[in-house]
């Protein structure tokens, strides 16, 4: 599904941040993306993103090479990947149902068609009594749930999140692991976490990709 | 009092937009449209009418030519007059040949020598008065041609004052036109401004919506929508308001001045009466507003967005 060969990226003139990735990600795998602070974990989920692209080597997602794409097929492809943020990035204006049905919005669907659907997810996630709050009166863990309700609402293939439980306490960083686990389980998505959280990790027994020093290894 | 205003336009119902509408700095902008068309209406407005004037005034003197008859030594005027109105009657495409009487020629005058003086002394030019049937079809050089055999005759066509009047208003709907245009640029640099203000006060929403796979072209939609919405209030405000204005104006001057002073006025300068063709084109000016602040915002959000992502 993904396939990374001898990837390196540098921003304009600067050093590379990181170095010759080699690695692929299957179908329905659950990967843990760990690594010190500064050690390349946001640039290569941006890379996975598709938001970046590779100063050198090959990216192969879903069978294409992502460097021969145009703007229009990269966008395409962009549909079929979700992300978490750690600071949630939920538009404030937008009640939870409203933030979490965006993704459906932008594609086209009306409300008719996509609200139980995202009812049912909002439910899912234990929102469903808070559907019509805005983010500013939800808990860190309730926004937190509403980014991945948002993340997952239009089935991608791949889900990235990118320190999703920085922000909440551990007893909740393990509950919501749990969520994306429950994710990769039932639907069969393809999830990438970046996690600096050792004590998280050893909860679960999932491959960890160890970025140090913009180096990739990968621990099965 | 431009939020109550808007308060009482209706609004879309369902989804909340995506683009905040407090965020496009709505009110501050909703109130530059407001004034650009006031301004454009206003313009609009006032080109109407004197050009309403203009073709009046211009219909009413080419209906007219006036023959003058100087006293001549040697010369019977009575006579000479009576021959003058004879060859006009008998032109092809006069309606009609009236001689002023001694009487009407001394009132002519009395707006400069004023009133209670005896004329009789001063023989006075006289004037027949030909009303045309049809100007271009009058034979008016055939009958420049045979008043040459009366002795102290000419024919005034008015073409001068014609000319001039035509020259005036063609000057005024220019210089109309463009401010006209220059109203038109303002504007459309002020929504480029705002627009990009906008863009960078939304940048997480744009981001956001990038990420969850949302095309330029969408995103741009979204902030076109709120522009539009934009245009189209202050277009609505901006049109009311001048028709207001030019409706007070009529009013104010209608009372201000007397009934005889407000006639000649009117005769020289037209009502304050846009008409309906008037009235159309500063409706007209709501779509033009609205259409110019939609495209220009959505030209600005594309190349913003193409110039960041």
């Amino acid at each position: 599904m993904i396939e990374f060969s001898n990837v390196g990226l540098r921003y304009g003139n600067g050093p590379e941040i990181l170095r010759d990735l080699t690695f692929s990600v299957e179908p329905g795998s659950f990967h843990f993306l760990t690594g010190p602070s500064g050690s390349g974990k946001t640039s290569l989920l941006r890379l996975l993103l598709l938001s970046l692209k590779p100063s050198r080597g090959n990216v192969t997602m879903f069978g294409e090479d992502v460097g021969n794409l145009s703007q229009d097929r990269l966008l395409q492809m962009r549909r079929h990947i979700g992300i978490v943020f750690q600071e949630f990035r939920l538009l404030d204006h937008l009640t939870t149902f409203e933030n979490v049905a965006l993704p459906l919005r932008v594609l086209g669907q009306p409300e008719s068609e996509y609200r139980p659907n995202v009812t049912e997810l909002l439910e899912w996630v234990g929102l469903g009594e808070r559907m019509n709050a805005l983010p500013s009166l939800l808990s860190g863990g309730e926004k937190q749930r509403a980014a991945i309700a948002r993340a997952v609402i239009a089935r991608p293939k791949v889900l990235l999140a990118d320190e999703p439980t920085g922000n909440v306490d551990p007893e909740l960083s393990s509950r919501l692991v749990h969520l994306f686990a429950e994710l990769n389980r039932t639907l069969g998505m393809t999830i990438i976490l970046a996690t600096h959280e050792l004590p998280l990790l050893d909860k679960f027994n999932y491959p960890r990709m160890l970025l140090q020093k913009g180096e990739l290894t990968i621990h099965d | 009092m431009i939020e109550r205003v808007r308060s009482l336009i209706p609004r879309r119902k369902g989804a909340a937009p995506i683009v905040p509408e407090k965020s496009v700095a709505g009110r501050t902008l909703l109130l530059l449209i407001t004034i650009m068309s006031f301004l454009s209406a206003v313009t609009l407005g006032g080109v109407v009418l004197v050009q309403k004037s203009a073709i009046a005034w211009s219909a009413d003197t080419g209906r007219e030519v006036t023959i003058q008859i100087r006293p001549v030594e040697g010369e019977v005027m009575e006579s000479n007059i009576r021959t003058a109105v004879s060859l006009a009657q008998s032109t092809p495409g006069v309606a009609s040949a009236r001689a002023l009487s001694l009487e009407e020629s001394e009132d002519l005058l009395e707006p400069w020598l004023g009133t209670g003086l005896d004329l009789t002394a001063i023989e006075v030019p006289r004037l027949v008065v030909v009303q045309l049937a049809d100007p271009v079809e009058a034979d008016i050089e055939g009958l420049q041609r045979n008043l040459g055999a009366i002795n102290g005759a000419s024919l005034d066509t008015h073409a001068a004052w014609r000319q001039q009047l035509n020259t005036m208003a063609g000057t005024v709907v220019l210089s109309g036109v463009l401010v006209l245009l220059l109203i038109g640029a303002a504007t459309v640099l002020a929504i480029v401004f705002a627009t990009r203000g906008a863009m960078a006060t939304n940048r997480e929403i744009v981001d956001v919506l990038h990420y969850i796979g949302a095309s330029n072209r969408f995103i741009a939609g979204e902030f076109q929508g709120r522009f539009l919405s934009i245009g189209l209030q202050g277009g609505l405000l901006g049109s009311v308001a001048a028709l207001l204005f030019f409706s007070l104006i009529g009013t104010a001057a209608g009372n201000m001045l007397s009934s005889e002073a407000g006639a000649q006025l009117g005769v020289l300068f037209g009502r304050f009466s846009l008409g309906t063709g008037g009235i159309i084109g500063i409706a007209a000016v709501i779509p033009v507003i609205a259409a110019l602040t939609a495209i220009t915002s959505r030209v600005t959000v594309r190349r913003f967005l193409s110039e960041t992502s």
